[in-house]
Order: C-alpha cells, then structure tokens, then sequence
C-alpha cells in the first residue's frame, strides 16, 4: 500500500495496514525527510521539495513511486489528490488499486451543481438555489439571473460549483451587489481550481452542519454509520465534531441518513465518502455535497460506531463486502449509545484571526487516560512547515454520553503542553467550558458570535506576566536571561534564597525574603 | 481577574522587585508590564511544579503555567517563551531598577523635540521623598524636580528639557507606580 499523504492522516493508514499484515510506502518531500510517517512506513520515496505542488500534488511522481516499489494500492488520505478524479484514474490505469470511490462518481459529485441535480433527481432537497451555472460572461442574461436571485431571496451564497474551503464564494446581501459577486467569485473559482462555473444558494441562518458517513462496496450496498455534527467552524474550516449531532430524535437520524444512502446509492459510490447537509432552524436537512473520500473528522464515527473505517475501505478496495462489524453498526446508526468529540489542535493563533503559526516544537504532551484518542504525528522537535495544512493534532474523546464526553474533553485539554508554536488550544479550551456549546447551541456562526480572540489573548498576557515575573523571583531557571544560573557557579546573594512557603503543604504562597536580590546588576 | 499589579511595598521596599514585559513581536501590543516585589499580590497562589511547569491561581481562577527552557536565539534577545492556558507568549524579566532607568533615558530622548506640555511619569515605583518644584517655576534641563525612594536607594528626577512647571501631581511621602504623573512642564 501506498500512503499518498503525510502527517497525522498517513500515520492513519499505515496503522491499518499494520494490523492487516499490508506493507507500506510512505512518500515524502523535503520538509518532511524526518516526519514520523516517513519512519513508520516500510519504504519511503522522496517525490520533491516542499511545496505541495512540487511533492504530494505531483500525480506522476506518485504514481512513479507506487510502480517502483511494486505497490498494489494507494490511498490517497484526505486532501491533496483525494478527490482529484484524474489521480483515481491515473492509478487505475497503472494497474494499481485506488483506494476510494471510482474516478468516474468522484468527478460526478465533485461538481456541486451536479450533485445538486443529482440529489434532486432522487428528491433529496439541496439548499435552495439555482442547478444551472450562473452566465458570468454573458450580460444579456443579467435579467435572468437576478430573478433567479430574487426568487431564492437575499442573503444568498454565489458558490464555486468546483468549491470547498470556501474560494469562489461570496455573500450578497443586497441585489445591486449580485453581478460584482458572481464576476469575482467566478474569477477566484477559476484561479482556484480551473473551473470558473459558479451558482446561487440560499443562505441559510442560523444553519447546523451535519454530515453522514457513508460506506458502500462493490455488490452496490451503501450504509450510513451515523451522522456528525461539525458546526463549529470558522471560514467553512471545521474546529470541533461530534458524534452524533446533539438533539435529534431518531426519526431525525434516521430520515438524515436515508437522504445520504439515496444520493450516494444514485451516484454508484462506493468504498468511503461523506454526504454533507445544513439543518435548517425548522428542522429541515437541506443537501450541500458529497465529499468522496475518508474524513479529518472520521475518528469520531469509528469511537460511537465501533467501525475501524479506514480498515473497511482497504477491504472494500480489495473487493470484499462490507463487514459484518460494519453492517451491524450500520443497523443501529439511528440509535447511538455513546457520544464522541474531536477537537482540531492547529498550528494557528486564534488571537490573530487563526493566523498560520508555522515553526518547530519545542514541548509536546498530548493528553491520555480512558476514553481519549490522539491522532498525530508530532513529536518534541517536530517542525510545522508552513507548506502544508496547519492540522498537528485531533484529540478525540469518547464517553457514555455527551455531557460525559466534554467534561472528558476538559480534562484531556488541560493535560496538552504545547510550546514553541502558537495553537488553537485556547479555542478548544474556550469552547469546552462554554455554556452554549454545552447546551448545544451550536451554529455555523458560533465561532465568530463567541470567539474574541484577542481579549482572551490579552487576559491569558497580564496573566503571564504576573507568572513570568513570579517564577523569577521563585527561581532558579526563570530569571533575568542575562543573570547567570546557579548551575554556573554564582553565588546566590547571602545564600538565602528561600523557596516559596508551604501554605497548606501543597500550595505555596509567594513570600520571599526582603532583600534577596539574586540579580546582579 | 484580581489587581494583576501588586500593590507598592510598604516603605518602598522594592528591592530585588523585577519587572515582566512583553517582548517585542511576543503578543500583544499595548500590556502594561507586571512589577513584582518580594512580596505577593493578595488572592494569587503559586505553585511551581517543577522547573518548567507551574500553576498560578488569580481570583480563584486556576492558570496552567509552562516555562519552557530558552532557545540560543531567545537568550540573545533575552526573552523568555511562557505559555498560559495554551497562549504562548515571549517576554523580558528584569530588574525594575534597570528597566526604569532605561525607559528613563529612552523618554527623556523622546521628549526632547517635542512642542508642547511635557508629562514627567514615574519610571520606577516606590516613595516620593521630597519635591524641588512648585507650579509656575522656571526649570532648566537637568535641573532636579523630585526624588523618589525606591531599591533603598534615592533617585533623583530631573527635568527632561527647560520650560516653567504648570503642575505638580504628586506630594511628598505619596507612594506611586511605574507610568504615574508627577509633574507637567510647559
């Protein structure tokens, strides 16, 4: 097997093929020459330097490395080439096994306006909105379009239909701001991805994102495993999922699912992919897409489905049918017996607008105990390069319900270090203790309705302030950088240097003597 | 949050007091840096866990503290790297004597071109001793204006340009803080 991917996600996999008997091929690019899924694979390939589009984006280096070490599969992971259908199609016609849906329904459902047709064709409800692109380039056709506009209604989305990560996508609020929208979200689509195709989607507020993931295999039999709720986002990035969505009555589950199995069954997917829905405050799921290839967030329906997924999609790719353990889980997907909860560890700073904090590690300890899941590949040392996705870590947690899973998380979050970057743990942090999420107020728009970033930034700054100048005085190893240590051999002035006083044996109270100036000056 | 600076020692006894401060880049612009005497702000508790690691209770609020060890680069910039509550942050520590006098310098070089009023601030925190000025005095540059105590030491404030006192903010035996106004020169 050839692991087409890097970091935590391609640690992922090997892991599966560890425990399947399967030897791997790890390939990497230069920044990556020491990263941990180069050493945990059996073989590494080098396929160029750092940039993405010189390395992990390089169909035919990739394809090149999985023929020279006689791979017989890839996986393609997530991102990257995972849902380029013309990667799926190269490795086919090498004769290698791609491990994901077929090149022909990756491209089917890649395309947003397809897919919207496709799921109206077996009446599932997409988000209202046109099926047709927009006619950017053709002004006599203006008239049209803004009836189409104000039979959807303001606010709406212009949507790239090649989209994800939200390029190509504008908010118009107003109707004499729609031709400018669809001429630069066209534009930014079109350098974004080639395909300059945009429509119009109604936006819907406050909006809930659940998402099913599906598993299908190659007799034609799809199954949804359960639904997850990923509302929790900050640019259309997802910061925090859970398993299951929080609130919905079995009916609702059940209908969610059966939406997802029909758009999924019409587009012959098989093997692993994910059908993406909005949750209207009405209580009405609307149908966004299909994402044709295994999840950051799939952890979380592997904890509450008891389903190794990545283990199913090699099965499935090696033509067997889905599992008995799969079909099982499948069978109770609508009745969850347990709750789990992934919080995204990114090196960004959500004191600056989530702004990528590339750089290297100095301290890494990542939480452990019962229920708690790491998915990673970091180590004390590692470096983030700033090439690639900011993701370092899912720290996943599992519990008998949702209420037992975030005190769970909590304790999980309050047992990281991280130094040396800036990550996304005060967030998560924030996130776990607030009241809102807890009653599970969750919305699209949670994250920037809650989330000051820079005054939690700047309470934890006086806060660190007091500690640095605290730990100072409490010393040895804190104090001024130019005083020299004890361990070089100055004296401690007068030799007093008390440590600080037992208050209750336990904690201490600052209290140093008067007078005991350990700084040279 | 409680008073995040303590309250200045009686008697001004600063001695051995150092002075935490963002380093430049390490966060955000604009904190006030934090002087810590011997002596310890009411409602904190601090417990070092070990070298690297600690726990610093303000109000009632529980701070996990990390002090990572400082990379070749950090010494040379003699900043720190801390990290509270997963916010990572990069500051100085250093003796408030020294840190005050510097800022001492760098202001009194700032002022020197500027038009308008003058505000003298206190650059160190302990007791004003003794007042040499009164409004509407004439002063010259480096004439002397007051004196405060603190390290157990005098220090002596001078005027930072020529001009005439339109105000004396502080009396004799008032205890003030780093950034307090003490006189404004005309």
């Amino acid at each position: 097997m050839l692991v087409a991917n890097r970091g935590e996600i391609a640690l992922r996999i090997i892991r599966a093929c560890d425990e399947l008997g399967i030897e791997t091929v790890a390939v990497y690019s230069d920044a990556d020459r020491d990263a941990i899924h180069v050493r945990a694979a059996d073989v590494a390939v080098r396929i160029g330097p750092p940039p993405a589009a010189e390395s992990y984006l390089r169909i035919d280096a990739i394809v090149d490395a999985a023929r020279s070490t006689g791979a017989e599969a890839v996986h393609p992971g997530y991102g990257f080439l995972a849902e380029r259908a013309a990667f799926a199609s190269a490795v086919t016609e090498a004769g290698i096994v791609f491990v994901g849906p077929s090149a022909a329904a990756i491209d089917a459902l890649g395309d947003k306006l397809h897919a919207r047709r496709l799921a109206q064709s077996v009446g599932v409800d997409a988000v209202p909105g046109t099926l047709q692109p927009a006619p950017v380039d053709r002004p006599d056709a203006v008239a049209g379009i803004v009836a189409e506009a104000r039979r959807i209604g303001f606010p709406l989305l212009v949507k790239a239909a090649a989209g994800g990560g939200g390029r190509g996508m504008r908010r118009v609020v107003a109707e004499s701001e729609l031709p400018a929208a669809l001429a630069s979200g066209s534009h930014e689509a079109a350098a974004a991805f080639g395909d300059g195709a945009v429509y119009l989607e109604r936006e819907i507020v406050p909006a809930r994102h659940v998402e099913v993931q599906l598993l299908g295999d190659s007799t034609g039999r799809v199954v949804a495993l359960g639904e997850r709720d990923c509302s929790l986002q900050r640019r259309h990035q997802k910061l925090i999922e859970e398993a299951p969505a929080p609130g919905l009555s079995r009916a609702d589950r059940a209908h969610v699912h059966d939406l997802a199995v029909r758009v999924a069954s019409a587009a012959g997917l098989t093997n692993a992919a994910t059908a993406e829905f909005l949750l209207a405050p009405d209580g009405r799921f609307y149908f966004l897409e299909v994402n044709t290839r295994l999840q950051v967030e799939h952890g979380v329906t592997e904890l509450v489905s008891g389903v190794d997924i990545v283990r199913e999609q090699l099965c499935i790719a090696a033509g067997r049918p889905l599992s008995a353990v799969a079909i099982a889980a499948a069978d109770r997907a609508a009745m969850p017996a347990t709750h789990a909860i992934e919080v995204r560890l990114s090196a960004e700073d959500p004191g600056l607008d989530f702004a990528p904090t590339p750089g290297r590690i100095t301290r890494w300890v990542m939480p452990s105990g019962p229920g708690v899941r790491v998915d990673t590949a970091i180590e004390t040392g590692s470096r983030v390069p700033p090439d690639y996705d900011n993701l370092i870590a899912k720290v996943m947690v599992h519990a008998a319900d949702r209420d037992l899973a975030i005190d769970r998380l909590r304790r999980a979050l309050d047992e990281v270090e991280v130094a040396g970057v800036q990550t996304t743990l005060p967030f998560d942090r924030f996130a776990v203790r607030h009241a809102g999420f807890r009653a599970a107020r969750l919305s699209t728009g949670w994250v920037g309705e809650e989330w000051d970033g820079p005054a939690h930034r700047a309470a934890a700054g006086r806060v660190a302030l007091v500690a640095a100048a605290t730990a100072a005085l409490d010393g040895p190893g804190f104090g001024p950088a130019d005083a020299p240590s004890p361990s070089d051999g100055a004296e401690v002035s007068g030799g007093t240097a008390r440590g600080p006083m037992a208050l209750d044996g336990q904690w201490h109270r600052l209290g140093l003597e008067a007078g005991v100036d350990r700084w040279p000056r | 949050m409680a008073a995040v600076r303590p309250p200045a020692p009686a008697g001004g006894g600063t001695a051995g007091a150092l002075r935490a401060s963002i380093a430049p880049g390490g966060g955000p612009d604009g904190l006030e840096p934090v002087v810590r005497g011997p002596d310890v702000a009411a409602g904190e508790a601090w417990r070092r866990l070990d070298p690297d690691r600690a726990v610093l209770e303000v109000a009632g609020e529980r701070h996990q503290v990390l002090l990572p060890a400082a990379s070749a680069e950090q010494r040379r910039r003699a900043a720190r790297e801390i990290v509270v509550d997963g916010w990572r942050f990069e500051v100085v520590v250093e003796p408030a004597a020294r840190a005050a006098l510097r800022e001492r310098a760098t202001r009194a070089r700032a002022d020197g071109g500027h038009d308008g009023p003058t505000e003298v601030r206190a650059i160190i925190p302990g007791v004003v001793v003794s007042i040499a000025v009164a409004a509407g005095d004439e002063v010259s540059a480096g004439q002397q204006l007051l004196a405060v105590e603190a390290m157990k030491m005098q220090n002596e404030l001078r005027a930072p340009r020529a001009g005439r006192i339109e105000r004396v903010a502080v009396g004799a035996g008032r205890t003030i803080e780093v950034g307090d106004l003490l006189v404004v020169i005309a």
